[in-house]
C-alpha cells in the first residue's frame, strides 16, 4: 500500500468513526442520516460498478452485467434518497439480513479453519458472534428506533477500525539479494 | 497438476534426465511440496511463513481482497502456480493499466520467466530443481489464467465442451458444472465441479483456474471455451499434448540443470528421451481418470527398477523440527524453504521492475 493509500483509508476511517459515534450519541435524531447514508452507499456502488464496467469489464465476455448492475444500485439509491420516509422495520431488516448472514458464514468458517490446525479462527469466532448478537437485537428491539441508530453505529465503527487496521498493516515487501 | 504429475511423473523425468533414484525422489518430493507448503503448515513447525508456496482454502477465505490481502495472494499464486508468460504484453487496443497489469499476469508456457527460474535452480540443492520443475508444468496446465484474484482474466461462461475421442474421431460433448466441493468429478457424464460466478472483481472464487474446475489438472481432456480476456475467442486447450511438452520440457530442463547441456533455451524439448516410451507415456496421458498416480508410478518403478515410495508430506517434518535452530537451514525443509524464498523473490522482482505492484514492493539488498 503506497503512502497516499494510507492516509486516504485513515481519513476516511476517522469520518466513519466520527459519524458513528455521533449515531450511537443520538440515535434517535440521527435515523434520517441513516437513511441518507444507506442511500448513498447504494448510488456510490452504482457509481462504482459502472466505473468498474467502463474501466475493466467491457474487456471481457459477458461485462455489460455490471453496467446494468450499476445503473439498478444507482436508482435504487436515488429511490432510498428520495423517499421522505423510511420506516424504520425496513432498515432494521437490513440490518438484519447483513449482520445475521456474515455472523453465521463466520461462525461455520470457524469450525473448517480449526479442521485445518490454522490458530487463526478466535478472532473470526468474535466477528461472528458479535454479527449474530446484534441481528439478534435488531429484532428484539425491532419496534424501538433508537437500537437502528446503535446498531448502525456499531457497524460503521467496525468498518472504521477495520479501515485503520489494513492501513498500518506491513506492506507486501520481498528483500532479494 | 495433482500429485500424479508432479510427484510421480516428475520423478520419471528426473530420472530420465540422469538423476539417481535417491535424487530423483528429493526432486519430485519437493515438487508436489509446493502445493502443500502453506503458511498454516509452516507455521505448525515454525519455519518462516514468508516461504509458503501456497494457501489453504480456508486461509484464502480468511484473507482480506484490500490492496496488502491482495498482494499476498498474488505473491505465492503468480510465482508458483500461474507463472506469468509476458510481463510486458500488449492488446491490440489500448486498454487502462490497471487492467494491463492483471493481463499481463496470465500464465503461459515458454515466457522469459521460465528461462529465469530454470537457470535460477542450476547450482542449487535438488529441493530447488524440484520447485522449478513444478512452477515449469504449471505453466502447461494452468496457462491462460493468472494467479491473481480478477474476474475480468479468469471468468468463463459455462459454455465448456470436451472433445471425446471415438471410433468416428472427436466428438463433442457438453460439460456440465457444478459447485459442490465434496462431490467428485463424474468423467462419464462430464460434470466436474468448478467454483461459483462472483461478480466482485477481487473475489477469491475469481483466482486462477476456479472457474474451469479441475479440468486444467487433468491430463487427459481436450476441451474448448471461452475466456473472459480473448475478445470472445474460443480457446481449445489439448491436455494430453500440452502435458507432454511440459514432461518433455522438464526433461530438457534438468539435463541443463545437471550440466549436460550449456545453456536453456524456451520452446526446446527432449523428445528423444522419451522415444522408446511414446506410447506408453501417451496412453497414461490420454486414460480417463481422476489421477494417474498408479500409472506414473508403475513408469517410474519400470525406468528405475526401485520401488517408488506414496508422498509423504510429513516425511522431513521431524528432521526440521529437531534440527537445532543453526541446523535448521542444512535440512530438507530448510533448503527447500532456502529455494521457494529465492525463487518468490526472482519472480516478484521481475513482476515488480515491470511496473507491475500487484505482487507488492521488492527491495533489494546489497550484501558488500
Amino acid at each position: 500500500m503506497t503512502k497516499l493509500q494510507r492516509i486516504k483509508e485513515i481519513a476516511i476511517a476517522l469520518i466513519m468513526i466520527l459519524g458513528a459515534l455521533v449515531m450511537m450519541t443520538y440515535p434517535k435524531e440521527s435515523y434520517p442520516l441513516i437513511v441518507i447514508i444507506l442511500a448513498f452507499l447504494f448510488i456510490g456502488r452504482g457509481i462504482s460498478s459502472i466505473w468498474y464496467y467502463f474501466t475493466m469489464a467491457r474487456f471481457m465476455v459477458g461485462g455489460r452485467e455490471s453496467l446494468f448492475m450499476g445503473v439498478i444500485w444507482f436508482d435504487f439509491g436515488v429511490l432510498t434518497g428520495a423517499i421522505t420516509s423510511v420506516p424504520h422495520y425496513y432498515v432494521l431488516l437490513y440490518l438484519v439480513g447483513i449482520h445475521g448472514f456474515s455472523g453465521v458464514v463466520r461462525v461455520l468458517r470457524t469450525r473448517e479453519t480449526r479442521m485445518t490446525g490454522s490458530s487463526n479462527w478466535k478472532l473470526t469466532l468474535i466477528h461472528g458472534l458479535i454479527d449474530i448478537i446484534m441481528a439478534v437485537l435488531c429484532i428484539v428491539y425491532i419496534k424501538q428506533i433508537d437500537i437502528t441508530g446503535i446498531i448502525f453505529g456499531i457497524g460503521v465503527l467496525y468498518s472504521a477500525v477495520m479501515r485503520i487496521v489494513t492501513a498500518f498493516r506491513r506492506t507486501a515487501l520481498i528483500v532479494i539479494e | 497438476m495433482q500429485e500424479d504429475f508432479h510427484y510421480y511423473a516428475t520423478y520419471c523425468a528426473a530420472y530420465l534426465s540422469g538423476y539417481s533414484h535417491s535424487e530423483s525422489l528429493d526432486i519430485c518430493y519437493s515438487a508436489q511440496f509446493v502445493d502443500l507448503c502453506s503458511a498454516t503448515y509452516l507455521t505448525g513447525i515454525k519455519a518462516p511463513a514468508q516461504a509458503a508456496t501456497t494457501q489453504l482454502q480456508m486461509e484464502m477465505m480468511n484473507t482480506r481482497t484490500d490492496v496488502t490481502g491482495l498482494q499476498n495472494i498474488t505473491r505465492i499464486w503468480a510465482p508458483f502456480h500461474f507463472l506469468p508468460r509476458d510481463l510486458y504484453a500488449t492488446k491490440d487496443k489500448k486498454r487502462p493499466k490497471k487492467y494491463m497489469n492483471k493481463y499481463r499476469l496470465i500464465c503461459g508456457p515458454n515466457g522469459a520467466l521460465v528461462k529465469d527460474i530454470v537457470e535460477l535452480a542450476k547450482g542449487k540443492p535438488l529441493q530447488s530443481v524440484g520447485i522449478a520443475m513444478h512452477v515449469l508444468a504449471d505453466t502447461w496446465a494452468h496457462r491462460n489464467f493468472a494467479g491473481t484474484p480478477s474476474l475480468v482474466i479468469n471468468n468463463t461462461d459455462d459454455e465448456f465442451y470436451e472433445f471425446i475421442a471415438g471410433e468416428d474421431g472427436e466428438q463433442k460433448r457438453k460439460i456440465k458444472f457444478q459447485h459442490s466441493l465434496s462431490a467428485p468429478d463424474d468423467l462419464d457424464k462430464s460434470i466436474y465441479t468448478s467454483s461459483l460466478y462472483q461478480r466482485n472483481e477481487k473475489n477469491i472464487m475469481n483466482l486462477g483456474h476456479g472457474r474451469a474446475g479441475h479440468l486444467p489438472d487433468y491430463s487427459f481432456i481436450k476441451y474448448m471455451y471461452l475466456p473472459a480476456w480473448d475478445d470472445y475467442r474460443v480457446m481449445i486447450k489439448d491436455n494430453p499434448s500440452d502435458y507432454r511438452h511440459a514432461f518433455c520440457q522438464m526433461i530438457y530442463a534438468m539435463k541443463f540443470i545437471r550440466g549436460e547441456i550449456d545453456s536453456f533455451e524456451t520452446d526446446v524439448y527432449d523428445f528423444a528421451a522419451i522415444k522408446d516410451y511414446e506410447e506408453r507415456i501417451d496412453g497414461i496421458l490420454r486414460k480417463r481418470q481422476l489421477s494417474a498416480s498408479s500409472d506414473w508410478k508403475a513408469f517410474g518403478e519400470d525406468l528405475s527398477g526401485e520401488s517408488i515410495e506414496d508422498f509423504d508430506v510429513n516425511k522431513y517434518q521431524k528432521e526440521y523440527v529437531d534440527a537445532p535452530k543453526d541446523e535448521k537451514a542444512g535440512t530438507f525443509y530448510g533448503l527447500f524453504i532456502d529455494g521457494a524464498i529465492a525463487h518468490k523473490g526472482l519472480v516478484c522482482d521481475r513482476i515488480y521492475q515491470s511496473g507491475n505492484k500487484l505482487v507488492g514492493f521488492v527491495q533489494e539488498m546489497k550484501n558488500d
